[in-house]
């Protein structure tokens, strides 16, 4: 079982990214967090292995929950699934060390690519 | 000039939303950028009244994502409300009627649930982030957004709210939407202080200079 938390405040993007992945990856058990700080409780409560975690939320937004997740979690599996096209921001997420920076929409493709991610990351981990 | 680089670099953004759009209802969808005016609101209300009027009817669904940082705006994506329960309907791959009453429906479809509006606000916050964050990149400057949000107006109630926002100018661009041969007229309405208008120009002009490199 592979537990994934996703960090969204737009349900739909909630279950476009659930739908999406449990396809590639039948395993996997979602929890879901409709904000910043929801988001950072449920990581602490859950424990999950992966974060799929959106950047403009409400109450905090997605940068700042990736730097305080790193401070509880420095081994925190983060992807940012994000609308922000912007250079300076994808390259702000990248410096904080999340695994990848995806632009939504989050696509059949994307989440293959992701769900690949996750089986390497889960083997090395053994 | 001037002109010339905005509209190349609107219709570049807007055309990767096109490619956006397309991956989310899973259909081909091309978006056309016919005009961009800059409007002067003081000077030139009616002419905003008009720009909207002569394409769009109907009650206005407006989804808009309010940025700052370098530049200091609004960015608002405007369809008429009565096409925008069916496209709900794509997003969500849920079963559409056919073709040809692909976009008319019955007034009782026309109410929006909580969910209806959540869709709505999350491809409008795609859509602009798009093209705002592409013409950030090409310009070199970088915004902050505020939280994405989504309303339904009528026309007038629309002008009142776009008048009284503080912003002096505003940039409107039509939009045609084409998915499965249907139309639908919208427009993309950029609400820019006088300081962020003069500091775009500013950055086009040395966007101009490299490309006489």
């Amino acid at each position: 079982m592979v537990s994934i938390l996703v960090i969204d405040d737009s349900v739909f993007s909630q279950r476009v990214t659930a739908d999406l992945i449990k396809k590639m990856l039948p395993e996997a058990e979602f929890h879901f967090a409709n904000d910043g700080e929801q988001g950072l409780e449920a990581y602490k409560e859950l424990n999950p292995d992966f974060v799929f975690l959106d950047l403009l939320m409400p109450k905090l937004n997605g940068l700042d929950v990736v730097r305080l997740l790193r401070k509880y979690d420095a081994g925190a599996n983060i992807f940012v699934i994000s609308a922000d096209v912007q250079k300076s921001v994808k390259d702000k997420a990248v410096e904080l060390g999340v695994m990848e920076f995806i632009n939504k929409p989050f696509t059949a493709e994307k989440a293959e690519l992701t769900a690949k991610i996750i089986r390497e990351r889960i083997n090395e981990a053994g | 000039m001037y002109y010339d680089i905005i509209t190349e670099l609107f219709n570049i953004s807007v055309g990767k939303a096109a490619g956006i759009l397309s991956e989310i209802v899973n259909r081909k969808i091309i978006l056309d950028v016919p005009e961009i005016k800059l409007i002067l609101k003081e000077e030139d209300a009616v002419d905003l009244d008009a720009c909207i009027s002569d394409k769009i009817s109907g009650a206005l669904m407006v989804s808009s994502i309010s940025f700052e940082n370098n530049l200091k705006g609004k960015a608002n994506l405007i369809f008429p409300t009565e096409k925008m329960k069916k496209f709900i309907h794509l997003c969500m791959n849920e079963e559409v009627a056919g073709k040809d009453d692909f976009f008319s429906i019955s007034e009782e479809e026309m109410d929006f649930t909580p969910i209806d509006f959540d869709v709505i606000m999350e491809i409008g916050n795609i859509v602009l982030n798009c093209i705002m964050g592409e013409i950030g990149n090409f310009l070199k400057v970088n915004f902050n957004y505020s939280l994405p949000d989504v309303k339904i107006f009528d026309r007038q109630t629309f002008y009142n709210d776009s008048e009284n926002d503080g912003y002096s100018h505003v940039l409107v661009l039509h939009i045609t939407f084409v998915i499965d041969e249907i139309e639908i007229e919208g427009a993309i309405i950029v609400d820019l202080t006088l300081s962020s208008i003069q500091i775009l120009l500013e950055k086009i002009k040395e966007l101009e200079a490299e490309f006489h490199v």
